[in-house]
């Protein structure tokens, strides 16, 4: 007869076990939502208020930096900060030094903003596509704009569009919108940060950067929006839920935070039970 | 062009990629959750000739606009230099001729760092001591100061635990000691922000299955 | 004589460009700002026609893999029919710039759902790693589990449900607790680059070049 008990039995689980309980938990709250509220955190609230002080005119730039495998995080942040900035009547120049897959979320973002269907392309705003080159493209784009940026996605000379033809730099933007996985906010606050923006940096010193990012990225960007260096931080999808409770819409963001909610009662379940277990067992084999 | 992927396609093209896309994310998944098979091995393939194929067909179109386009309609003969640079990287397959590959390399060495090493200074090191230094304002909760003095010891700590060129013996263990434990404190904290990050990627796919599927609108 | 211009030259020339980039950040000085921004397109123009090393590197493995029919080599075959047909389709796409309904529909659909699937795969791991190792063998485990299971609670709106202590705590992790480790490891990690850039100027850096020692 074994002498094995249930914690040594649950110690040699198949792991296929756990990933059919993870699939069919993360799948389930999406039948079934529980909607619970978000609790608003700092730096969301810092990106909030920081496109809140935009004004009609001013001029906004986003930088998509995160590919589709990254839309679970970031997007539902850009979308709420992208139909804020609008509603501003501020302007938007978006481009990508980062990823291949830049023109789908593009597509992505102006198809769920019902606020550009009241906006005019070229005039509030413009798209450039995807230029490979992180970030040496970022100093190249803090300097001339249409160095780097000859035409639009459209074809149209730089030059020729409405919206563009006083702007060429930094020191023309307001303010930078970067979602990245990482690395191209760092470009930013490296390359843009010691310039002036058009509106005089909202009283701060240092070039207004705000990072829409992956939830890996909230621990390291901490550290930068303490500082001043980002005026405001989203991480993942929890922040795109809080920047969605802040503009008042209901998008991927909060649909996704009860799927959330069961993976990681799974998650600390799990952590627990093994801590449990190898607790009595070692006790035992002692 | 295929456009507007918000909505429940209703073309026949539309509908054809939605489930390509969600049976190779089954032939991908059916590695967890049963085991390695042609599927999986299939999709994987699948996977790798799409991401090169594109990722050429990008960089050659930055490419045109970069440079070829400056060359042939502005006149910018500069721009055959880096095209020669570009073109010297491909004899690092060719072993008699692999040092002339060192110079286009020189040149993206050159630029990487120098635009690293000039621009990290300001915001990773004066910044952050900056931040770490500057006292709570007059007026605010004990708890502003705790914190305040929380992140400052704990800084020192963590330097300390960082600095290898003494032995970290006598006076200096404990210090180092509870430089580990803030370093613990933080991993922890990146790993709870990993979770979420990991299952957002998940909850998203396993959305994309209940969508595909119209138990669930897209 | 000839390993001046195979290893010297290579340094000289790395150490220039890292200069002007210096001095283009630091300084506003016309010439040396035009020569940067020179310096940086050609970075770039590089950067983008490297791509052709790692696909012509893909395509030897797959081929060499179908010439000596290995267990795998029907997988290679797949491969190089849907990269050849995806190339030409990329490449029309350039000289053209329209792109073919194939090329758009491998993009829109298979690309994107194997990309976000991939992305995705690893939080299976993190489930199962949870569960097997990540057990609270010392007081350094047992804080950064603790501080981990707080985190999470504080970033999942059901924490805030069953006590508001976890959010509380857990915020506290992420706006405060963690903050002496992760800004020491930007500025260790920038003193690091620092000295990897100083070494990279004096030529003292050789692992970027193919059999320098």
């Amino acid at each position: 007869m074994s002498d094995k008990t249930i914690w040594d039995k649950l110690q040699n689980v198949d792991r296929r076990v756990f990933y059919w309980i993870l699939f069919v938990g993360l799948a389930v709250p999406f039948m079934f939502p529980l909607g619970l509220p978000v609790a608003v955190t700092p730096p969301t609230q810092g990106l909030y208020s920081g496109l809140r002080k935009l004004q009609a005119g001013d001029v906004v730039a986003l930088s998509i930096n995160s590919g589709v495998s990254a839309w679970g995080d970031c997007l539902p942040a850009m979308v709420a900060s992208v139909t804020q900035v609008l509603r501003q009547d501020a302007k938007l120049v978006i481009w990508s030094v980062g990823y291949v897959d830049c023109d789908i979320t593009y597509r992505e973002i102006v198809n769920r903003v019902p606020e550009f269907k009241s906006k005019t392309y070229g005039v509030d705003w413009v798209y450039f596509g995807y230029c490979p080159g992180q970030e040496s493209n970022v100093a190249l784009l803090r300097d001339n704009i249409r160095g780097l940026y000859t035409k639009d996605i459209q074809g149209t000379p730089t030059g020729d569009i409405p919206m563009m033809k006083n702007i060429n730099g930094a020191k023309d933007i307001a303010m930078v919108l970067t979602s990245d996985t990482g690395d191209v906010q760092v470009y930013y606050r490296n390359q843009w940060g010691p310039t002036k923006s058009s509106r005089d940096n909202f009283g701060a010193v240092k070039y207004p950067v705000a990072e829409i990012g992956i939830a890996m990225n909230l621990s390291g960007d901490m550290s930068f929006f303490l500082s001043g260096d980002l005026f405001g931080l989203t991480g993942g999808s929890r922040g795109g839920a809080e920047m969605e409770k802040l503009v008042g819409i209901k998008g991927d963001g909060t649909i996704t935070m009860d799927s959330i909610n069961v993976s990681h009662l799974l998650v600390i379940g799990a952590i627990i039970l093994t801590n449990v277990s190898y607790l009595l067992t070692r006790g035992k084999k002692r | 062009m295929i456009t507007n992927v918000a909505a429940y396609p209703t073309d026949i093209l539309g509908i054809t990629g939605l489930w390509a896309g969600l049976l190779l994310m089954l032939f991908i998944y059916s590695y967890p959750l049963w085991k390695e098979n042609p599927l999986y091995r299939f999709a994987e393939h699948t996977f790798v000739a799409l991401a090169m194929a594109i990722a050429i067909g990008v960089n050659l179109d930055a490419l045109n606009k970069v440079a070829f386009y400056p060359l042939v309609s502005e006149g910018a003969l500069l721009m055959i230099i880096p095209i020669i640079l570009g073109l010297m990287i491909y004899l690092l397959l060719v072993p008699q001729y692999r040092w002339i590959s060192r110079y286009p390399v020189a040149i993206l060495v050159g630029s990487s760092i120098g635009l690293g090493m000039a621009g990290q200074l300001l915001p990773n090191i004066v910044s952050q001591i900056i931040n770490t230094i500057t006292p709570p304002k007059v007026g605010v909760a004990a708890f502003d100061w705790f914190n305040f003095v929380y992140i400052a010891i704990g800084l020192i700590c963590v330097t300390m635990y960082f600095l290898l060129t003494y032995e970290h013996t006598g006076p200096v263990k404990p210090v180092t000691q509870f430089g580990r434990y803030f370093i613990m404190l933080a991993l922890g904290a990146y790993f709870g922000n990993t979770v979420l990050f990991r299952f957002s990627m998940l909850a998203s796919r396993a959305q994309f299955l209940l969508q595909v599927l119209k138990i669930i609108p897209m | 004589m000839s390993q001046i211009y195979k290893r010297e030259l290579v340094f000289l020339v790395t150490g220039i460009v890292t200069i002007v980039m210096i001095l283009d950040y630091f300084f506003v000085f016309s010439p040396v700002k035009d020569l940067a921004t020179q310096l940086r397109t050609w970075a770039l123009i590089i950067q983008l026609m490297a791509i052709g090393l790692g696909a012509i590197n893909l395509v030897r493995v797959h081929w060499r893999n179908i010439q000596k029919r290995t267990s795998t080599w029907i997988y290679s075959a797949w491969f190089m029919v849907l990269f050849a047909l995806l190339l030409v389709l990329a490449l029309m796409k350039v000289s053209t710039g329209t792109e073919h309904w194939i090329y758009s529909w491998f993009f829109e659909y298979p690309y994107i759902s194997l990309s976000n699937t991939l992305y995705a795969i690893t939080g299976f791991y993190i489930f199962s790693a949870a569960y097997r190792a990540f057990r609270a063998r010392n007081i350094e485990s047992a804080i950064l589990l603790i501080g981990g299971i707080f985190v999470m609670l504080a970033n999942a709106p059901i924490g805030e449900v069953i006590t508001p202590w976890f959010p509380l705590i857990g915020n506290w992790c992420n706006s405060v607790g963690q903050i002496p480790g992760m800004r020491t490891f930007a500025i260790v990690g920038t003193l690091g680059l620092l000295a990897f850039g100083l070494r990279t100027l004096l030529g003292k850096e050789r692992g970027f070049y193919s059999e320098v020692t």
